[in-house]
């Protein structure tokens, strides 16, 4: 399987982490129209649609995301009670993995669509990498305005580690 | 099961198979000595005291929550009743190794009381001679920061001060908790 990006998102609804493993393709789709269409024709090799279009920045997607995942929790919520939560989605092009704490840190995931479920996973990168590296660092503030703190290097090396040797 | 033996079992647990412990001195004569440094910083300012250690359980408690949640991995408590459960068996449990009882419920179910057995941040300890810190100190007071800190990151905001102390001559070691309200989920900023 492929991983194509991972997110973590604060109480705040800010993006205080991301990573992507798939480069961003630097030519935008030519001919694409101006009205929404959905891409039959993408080829089996060429990361995903939402990966695709380089016309959006890598913040844009973030929002765009927290947006999706944000919705489709209250969603969840009003339909299945309080304690329902969706746990992941799929499309033709990838599959979005989600894990929410109860201190309302969420969990993006964004792999292929032949994934497996990656709630247990990321409930371990929440568990052993992001509580034992970012919560418990003592210089780290408390709260990761901007993503400081997050983005050191005993977390971000674990993270690719648990991605690279893990989950492939 | 009543949710307070539950909370039971699951401390009792946890205590067993998840947690680091460490010296129960060590923690007794770090936090003695923390106290004593703030009342000769403040200059004997105990209000000031008691503000400042409630700050730092503040802080200690955002953190807390996490590594409390990532120990325990229960999910959200049904209503506040069950979060007192919790607090106290768990939370205290796999922390200090201590269960206070949970007691005191007001009839709307928003106020209750732990009271303390044991304490282990006051053992050997001696408020000052000084005739005001008996009135005005609560030692322990970094613990209602934390529980302060630990339940704004579960969305509730909750106010608790100690009522009573056993440092102080008093019978009990009482701790007051009441919930002000639940907090909503934060809306990402909106777009321009």
């Amino acid at each position: 399987m492929v991983v194509y990006s991972f997110y973590i998102f604060d109480r705040h609804a800010e993006c205080i982490y991301k990573r992507r493993w798939l480069p961003r393709p630097s030519s935008v789709v030519a001919s694409k129209s101006s009205r929404p269409t959905s891409e039959a024709s993408a080829p089996a090799t060429a990361p995903p649609a939402i990966l695709g279009q380089s016309a959006r920045t890598t913040d844009d997607d973030a929002k765009l995301i927290f947006g999706t995942v944000f919705s489709l929790r209250n969603m969840a919520r009003k339909l299945g009670g309080e304690d329902d939560n969706f746990v992941t989605y799929r499309t033709s092009q990838y599959r979005l993995h989600y894990y929410e704490t109860p201190t309302n840190i969420k969990f993006v995931m964004l792999t292929d669509i032949k994934s497996p479920s990656m709630r247990v996973a990321l409930q371990q990168i929440y568990i052993n990498l992001y509580v034992e590296y970012v919560v418990k660092n003592p210089l780290s503030p408390a709260e990761h305005p901007g993503g400081v703190g997050v983005n050191n290097e005993l977390f971000e090396e674990s993270l690719e580690q648990f991605v690279t040797r893990v989950l492939s | 099961m009543s949710s307070a033996t539950k909370a039971s079992r699951i401390g009792e647990e946890l205590w067993k198979t998840r947690v680091d412990k460490v010296n129960a001195e060590l923690v007794t004569l770090t936090y003695g000595t923390i106290v004593a440094q703030l009342c000769q910083d403040y200059d004997g300012n105990y209000q000031e005291v008691n503000k400042q250690l409630e700050k730092m359980g503040y802080n200690i408690g955002m953190r807390l929550i996490e590594d409390f949640l990532a120990k325990s991995n229960v999910g959200r408590c049904a209503n506040f009743r069950e979060t007192a459960d919790m607090i106290a068996k768990v939370g205290f449990r796999i922390f200090l190794n201590i269960a206070p009882t949970v007691t005191n419920w007001t009839s709307d179910n928003n106020q209750f009381s732990l009271v303390f057995d044991e304490n282990p941040l006051a053992d050997f300890v001696e408020l000052p001679d000084d005739g005001r810190a008996q009135d005005e100190l609560w030692f322990s007071n970094i613990l209602c920061g934390v529980l302060r800190g630990a339940l704004e990151m579960v969305q509730m905001q909750i106010e608790a001060h100690f009522v009573s102390d056993v440092l102080r001559g008093d019978d009990t070691t009482e701790m007051r908790v009441s919930l002000v309200r639940y907090i909503e989920d934060e809306m990402p900023p909106d777009e321009e």
